[in-house]
Parts: C-alpha cells; sequence; structure tokens
C-alpha cells in the first residue's frame, strides 16, 4: 500500500549548551575554542548583615522536614544594633580621650611599669571585642523563619537565654504589623504581630525589615489577603 | 648596708602592690575566659538550631579567636607581670 504521506526526518535542532561559555581562546586555525566556565552561582544566601531575605539559600534548622522550604528569613533590622555599634566606639576611643586628657591634667594614676599599662589595655581591648561579639550575635541569632508549612520564632538574649517557637500555617488566624515613629517610618522597619488561633502564643517578630511586605506574604500562604486596604 | 635597707622598704610595698594587680588580673583573665566559653557554647547550640552555612564559619571562628586571644593573654599575664 503506497503511503500517502511520509513525513521527512528532522534534523535534530541545535540544542543551547546548558552550560554557559564564552569564546576566548583563537586556536591555530584562527576559531574560537568554547571555554566552558563554572556554572553561574544562582543561589541566594543570606549574608552576614542580612536581615531580609526570601526564598534564602544554605539555611536550615533543626527538625526540617525533608521537603519544607523556608521562604522568608527576617531578623532585627540591622539599624537596631546603632545604639551598641556607636556605644562601643566610643568605648574603644575612650582610653584615646583619657590619655590625652591626663596630658592637661595632674596624672592620678598610680606609677607602674609599661608592661601593666600595655596588659590592662589589651585587656580592656578584649573585652570590647567581646561586647561587639555578644551582641552581634543577639541580633544575629533572633531569627524569624516563615516555611511553606509553618512559622519559626528564635530568640536568643543575653547570652544564656534562647527560645524556640513554632506554629502550623493552617493555625495563624491573622497577620498585622506595626510602624510607630519617624524612624521606623525611615527605615522601613516594624513589629509583625501573628495571631494563632485558640490559646496558643502569638509570635511577634519585633523591628522585622519590610513589615507590610512580610504581613502580604504569610497572607498570601495562609490564603488570607487583606485587600481592604490596597 | 642602710642604704640597702631603705632601698628594699621602698621596693617592697610596689612588689606587693605588683603582685596584687598580677592576682586580680589573672582572676579576672580567668573569669572572662570562663564567660567566652559559655559563648563558645551557645554559639554552637545555636548553630545546631539554625545552622547558616555560609556565615556560620565566621561566627564560630570569631568566638574561638576571642577564646584564643584571652588565653594566650592570661598566660603573657602570668610570665611577664
Amino acid at each position: 500500500m503506497p503511503d500517502i504521506f511520509v513525513a521527512e526526518p528532522k534534523e535534530k535542532e541545535a540544542t543551547v549548551p546548558e552550560m554557559p561559555y564564552v569564546l576566548e581562546k583563537q586556536t591555530d586555525s584562527g576559531g574560537p575554542i568554547p571555554i566552558i566556565q563554572p556554572p553561574i552561582n544562582t543561589t541566594n544566601p543570606v549574608h552576614l548583615f542580612s536581615a531580609f531575605k526570601k526564598n534564602p539559600d544554605g539555611i536550615t534548622f533543626r527538625d526540617q522536614e525533608g521537603e519544607e522550604t523556608i521562604l522568608l528569613f527576617i531578623r532585627h533590622s540591622f539599624i537596631t544594633n546603632i545604639r551598641w555599634v556607636l556605644f562601643g566606639i566610643f568605648l574603644a576611643i575612650l582610653p584615646i580621650l583619657v590619655s590625652l586628657s591626663l596630658g592637661f591634667f595632674q596624672n592620678p594614676l598610680p606609677s607602674l611599669p609599661i608592661k601593666y599599662y600595655f596588659m590592662i589595655e589589651a585587656f580592656y581591648y578584649l573585652i570590647i571585642a567581646a561586647y561587639f561579639y555578644i551582641n552581634f550575635i543577639t541580633w544575629h541569632f533572633n531569627i524569624a523563619l516563615v516555611t511553606d508549612k509553618r512559622i519559626i520564632d528564635i530568640n536568643f538574649s543575653n547570652l544564656v537565654y534562647k527560645d524556640v517557637a513554632a506554629t502550623k500555617l493552617n493555625l495563624v488566624q491573622d497577620v498585622s504589623f506595626a510602624q510607630v515613629g519617624a524612624i521606623r517610618t525611615f527605615f522601613d522597619y516594624g513589629d509583625v504581630l501573628v495571631q494563632t488561633a485558640g490559646t496558643l502564643d502569638n509570635f511577634t517578630f519585633e523591628s522585622a525589615p519590610q513589615p507590610e511586605n512580610i504581613v502580604h506574604i504569610i497572607e498570601d500562604l495562609i490564603g488570607k489577603r487583606n485587600d481592604i486596604f490596597r | 648596708m642602710e642604704k640597702e635597707m631603705i632601698s628594699l622598704d621602698k621596693l617592697l610595698p610596689f612588689i606587693q602592690f605588683g603582685l596584687f594587680i598580677k592576682i586580680g588580673f589573672l582572676a579576672i583573665d580567668l573569669f572572662f575566659i570562663l564567660f567566652l566559653l559559655i559563648a563558645v557554647r551557645q554559639v554552637f547550640a545555636m548553630d545546631t538550631i539554625v545552622n547558616d552555612a555560609s556565615n556560620g564559619v565566621i561566627i564560630k571562628g570569631s568566638v574561638i579567636l576571642l577564646l584564643l586571644l584571652s588565653i594566650s593573654l592570661f598566660l603573657t599575664a602570668l610570665v611577664i607581670l
């Protein structure tokens, strides 16, 4: 039986290489040699000073389920650190100010060998370094995570207090935020209140950056987008 | 002989004062080392709760560096003061 129609075999279309490459070197014949570059890093890591990150990579938490994905990573706004940073800088320059002022007045300090002053000063700056470090990790480990299944609030303060609380998204009843004051408005941070059902504790993300954005994201997740004010 | 006695009399209070400062310094530094040991423990504990792959090394390395500096300061004070 004769074929009415026979499709001609198509030539295989040129496929776009998955690995990006650049043409740099020339061969002896003049043609370029493709130099394969390593794949472009498409990850979304949380930087050391990040306070707000959507879909962060490289973050895992204890009791994380296999397919649970972190959607939001929140810390206190970085501007909230300004107080201890300034105080630490003041403490760091205080010995210089004292030594300058002692040049004008009579030195009340006992005359000790220079090694004593050196050791005391070294210890003083070590304490200041520890002061910076402790304040930084207090900020660094105060984290709120919003995953596709739950909300996790990790509190860490005074080096010895840590508290981890979590609630499932289906138990979240309402989300709201408060942004009071000129500084908070200017730097766009505020308190986000997550109200949970029944007798469960509510969550408060204090001094969270982009609070309105956070509220919208959580509302989308719980299927309760409040469009009244939009 | 009398001159030597006088100079020793003058030197003795200073030696006692220096010893007092040394013991005080070592005691405070020891407390500081203990404080930093607690900090190390807490940082490692927090790292198990929330693991930050990109910055965890910096955070843990910093506290270990502080601890090593304070231990070396303690040993230095023990030797030279």
